[in-house]
């Protein structure tokens, strides 16, 4: 694949519709190799379609998604007009890992076998190979201890610390994270957004949906604020966090402050 | 103890609905009622349906007076309630409208009311445990069985009305020959469960006699069907029922006779109704006298049977 | 996991032992078979020689060993029936022509029979639990496929699977039965035992088994399908995207994380299943086999003794004891993750 391109993740006029419900609404986004973007605002603002129709976990009704410039899709009213060949689409979709609220790990797989699973049944690695770079990953977010245990055994931290090294496992360009710390219980969240953090450091291009102010303000190199299904202001975070110009984002950062 | 259990058994198992048909008879004559005086004039109808015209006068003027019902107690007053299996022409079958009992049994048995002015109440029921239900469901039964000694322990039977004996049927294109049973060494042979023919081979097999893979059915029509499919070499059966096979069909022989041994068949009926067994066996007498026995095998068996 | 095993059922496997130790002394303390066959009478000794150089047998010579206790009985047919039993027991045969060892002698015959000893391998016990468990296994795997076509995007590949099921559970098994054995063949001209070597003298047999297997499999299929996509159905949609985002296809999603799921949850009805089919086998009477049912149900009419339906049900319970606690390993087996 060809690494000569100008944006990694390129979204044009994305619109999703739930029968009359306007979802998204003319989206515009360009990502760049390595830009750590942080997606904020209320919820039913369209966050997360947004994130799961980037790697077709919805099918949008009109738009074109560009994956490193080249056309992976476009829809027209709920048909598709172009797209790239299926097995080239399933190549690019592989450079997108997604992190869940719910985690969703497979629950009758150890941990260890949750982070293998894909690379050995998808990219048909070698199995050592595999185990060992997932174990190098556990080490990485802080559970190596934890390989053979059952998800359920573990606490919801530990959980969504497992499903980023499940993602990474997959050696993706982009991670896709969607509200990872929204199921967590407040003393859990750190050791998510630590992994996060180091992740960002490392050059990882990521899009996190997110209610961590903190973190947005910290990691992230742009942050668009969602509203009614369109991204109702983007800028740095110095820009959005302490001088917002739409009234929407000056009344949510208002509401989410005093809470 | 044993008894309770039994009736208990065929009182479910007739509550269940597995006695799938109970039909008046009469050759397809309803009748209106089942007060004796409307009997008589029925058994004039069923009689005459059948072509029978001996000596209807004197039937008709004293029904009853002939034969002495005194002492006989039936299941419901002024009807013989018969238990048979529907489901083995010719001695027992279904007319084409499918739910009408004809055959030869059904015309005895009818014939022997008549004579003893009862009405008929055919009572159609699994063999599996038909004797159980005399006394139970019905008064007596009258369904090909035939005469043995154990039987004879248990229950009471009347004189015999037909003679028959074991035979064997192929298909019509084996050219193999059966001299005796012990021909059938080696083979698969079918035959309807708990009968005479699953008794003798049963014992030809258990004695070491010969070798041979017996499939017992429910339902004799299983066995032909099952010879005609191929699954089976041959089936041991009645030469009656086999003779009435051979007259409607061309597809099958009757390859072996075992007239040495001969079975009668007769109409069985409780230890107790000793005065029922009188009476049956006055009627039967009348029949064979009037040549009426002899017509209704002629007509049923027809030319094949001897 | 081998320990866990007898550390979990150690009281249960000490019981086993304890038991298999007794039964196994009693099996040697059993008189041999000569000793019981020495019992008999001059008369039917005679019969018996007389037999050897006859065409037509008289003696019909039965002889049931049931581990620790067997059963001889000779009897001849005829105008004058003759009829010796004996059972063997801790070193004594005991005549059993009345009383408690009459009762006895018929226990151990009945038993003999309806586990189907000394017959093939499609007879008693052996074939209810034979056809049991091929139709459960045939039927699992046919409802999963059935399950997977009738929740598929595709409408002809649902509407498919939706009539088969319909047609399968809307019929009756007897019905269903009738017309694999009967008109099938009948129809296409072919018999089922030609299936089986000529040569085979069980080949009638075998292939009654066969058209009961098929028209078991297939019904019990329909009923399998429902088991198995209320079970896929239940397992959350987040399984499917995570194996969907981690670039698994549909097969590998299903084959790999959905379906592994979904067996935990499929087992109680499976289980359930199971019973019925083992109820069900009885049906088998009407294409001439003979299960447990049907050879109670013949000595109950051949011989009018009810006592036949004790063993009959002991032997039932043993088999749905047996069972349920394989299913019970299983489900723990598939939930050890919870």
């Amino acid at each position: 694949m060809s690494d000569n391109y100008e944006y990694i993740l390129k979204t044009e006029h994305v619109s999703k519709r739930f029968g009359t419900l306007e979802v998204l609404k003319d989206i515009n986004l360009q990502v760049k190799k390595g830009e750590v973007i942080c997606i904020i605002g209320p919820s039913g603002a369209g966050k997360s379609t947004f994130l799961r129709s980037l790697n077709q976990l919805e099918k949008i009704t009109s738009g074109k998604i560009f994956i490193k410039d080249e056309l992976f899709l476009h829809r027209e009213n709920d048909h598709t007009v172009d797209r790239l060949l299926r097995e080239k689409q399933q190549e690019l979709l592989l450079e997108m890992g997604m992190v869940f609220q719910r985690f969703n790990l497979f629950p009758h797989k150890t941990v260890l076998q949750n982070v293998c699973e894909a690379p050995v049944i998808v990219r048909k690695e070698n199995k050592d190979e595999v185990e060992k770079r997932a174990r190098d990953l556990l080490e990485k977010v802080g559970l190596s201890e934890k390989a053979d245990e059952y998800p359920s055994r573990l606490s919801g931290g530990q959980q969504q610390r497992v499903a980023i090294a499940r993602a990474l496992a997959m050696n993706p360009e982009i991670m896709l994270f969607d509200e990872p710390t929204s199921a967590l219980d407040p003393e859990l969240v750190g050791d998510v957004l630590q992994v996060m953090k180091e992740l960002a450091e490392s050059g990882m291009t990521m899009l996190c949906v997110t209610h961590e102010m903190g973190f947005a303000r910290e990691v992230a190199d742009r942050v668009l604020f969602m509203a009614d299904g369109i991204i109702a202001e983007e800028g740095t975070p110095e820009e959005i966090f302490t001088n917002p110009q739409a009234e929407r984002t000056k009344n949510f950062l208002n509401a989410i402050l005093e809470a | 103890m044993k008894k309770r259990f039994m009736a208990l058994m065929c009182a479910s198992i007739a509550t269940l609905g597995l006695v799938a048909c109970t039909s008046e008879t009469g050759s397809g004559t309803v009748p209106e009622t089942t007060e004796t005086e409307a009997a008589e004039t029925d058994s004039t109808e069923a009689t005459e349906a059948e072509g029978m015209e001996t000596e209807e006068t004197d039937v008709q003027e004293a029904p009853a007076s002939a034969i002495d019902l005194s002492g006989v107690t039936l299941k419901s007053d002024g009807v013989l309630s018969v238990g048979c299996e529907v489901g083995y022409p010719p001695f027992e079958d279904f007319a084409d409208d499918g739910t009408t009992p004809i055959g030869y049994d059904i015309d005895i048995i009818t014939a022997v009311a008549d004579k003893l002015g009862l009405e008929v109440n055919i009572i159609n029921t699994a063999w599996d445990g038909i004797f159980a239900g005399i006394d139970v469901n019905y008064d007596v039964v009258c369904s090909a069985v035939t005469i043995t000694p154990e039987r004879q322990e248990t229950m009471l039977f009347s004189t015999p009305y037909i003679n028959n004996y074991q035979s064997v049927v192929l298909l019509a294109d084996d050219d193999k020959t059966i001299s005796s049973f012990n021909d059938l060494d080696g083979m698969t042979i079918a035959l309807q469960k708990e009968t005479t023919s699953d008794i003798l081979m049963s014992d030809y097999k258990s004695t070491g006699t010969i070798d041979i893979q017996i499939v017992a059915n429910e339902k004799v029509t299983s066995c032909f069907t099952q010879l005609q499919n191929g699954e089976v070499d041959a089936v041991v059966v009645d030469s009656t029922v086999a003779d009435g096979y051979i007259n409607s069909s061309d597809d099958f022989v009757i390859a072996y006779k075992d007239t040495a041994e001969a079975e009668q068949f007769g109409i069985a009926m409780g230890k107790e109704n000793a005065a029922l067994q009188a009476a049956i066996n006055q009627a039967l007498a009348e029949l064979e006298e009037e040549g009426y026995i002899q017509e209704t095998y002629d007509y049923w068996f027809g030319a094949a049977a001897e | 996991m081998k320990t866990g095993f007898f550390k979990q059922y150690s009281k249960q496997l000490i019981a086993a032992a304890v038991i298999l130790v007794i039964c196994i002394v009693l099996a040697i303390l059993k008189p041999a078979k000569d000793e019981l066959m020495s019992h008999t009478s001059p008369e039917m000794q005679k019969m018996i020689e007389a037999d050897e150089s006859s065409s037509r047998k008289r003696v019909t010579v039965t002889y049931n060993d049931l581990f620790i206790i067997n059963y001889a009985s000779l009897s001849t047919s005829g105008a004058k029936v003759m009829s010796e039993k004996y059972v063997g027991f801790v070193g004594k045969v005991y005549p059993a022509d009345e009383g408690v060892m009459k009762v006895t002698g018929q226990m151990v015959n009945y038993t003999y029979r309806m586990l189907g000893c000394g017959e093939n391998l499609m007879h008693g016990a052996k074939l209810t639990i034979l056809l049991t468990t091929l139709t459960v296994i045939f039927g699992v795997v046919l409802g999963t496929i059935l399950a997977l076509a009738k929740i598929s995007k595709k409408k002809w590949l649902s509407g498919l699977a939706s009539a088969y099921i319909f047609f399968f559970r809307g019929t009756p098994l007897l019905i269903q039965l009738f017309v694999v054995y009967f008109t099938v063949p009948g129809v296409c001209g072919f018999a089922w035992r030609d299936i089986f070597s000529a040569s085979d003298a069980e080949a009638v047999y075998k292939g009654a088994f066969t058209a009961a297997l098929i028209a078991f499999g297939l019904n019990s299929g329909a009923y399998c399908a429902e088991i198995v996509r209320s079970a896929i159905q239940s397992i959350d949609k987040g399984q499917f995207e995570a194996a969907k985002a981690l670039g698994m296809n549909y097969f590998q999603t299903m084959t790999r994380i959905i379906i592994p799921q979904s067996v935990r949850r499929m087992i109680p009805n499976v289980s359930n299943e199971f019973i019925m089919v083992l109820k069900d086998a009885s049906l088998v009477f009407a294409i001439s086999l003979m299960d447990i049912t049907t050879i109670s149900k013949n000595i109950m009419t051949s011989e009018g003794s009810y006592l036949v339906f004790i063993p009959a049900l002991v032997i039932y319970l043993v088999i749905t004891a047996f069972f349920g606690f394989i299913f019970d390993k299983i489900e723990k087996k598939f939930s050890v993750y919870e």
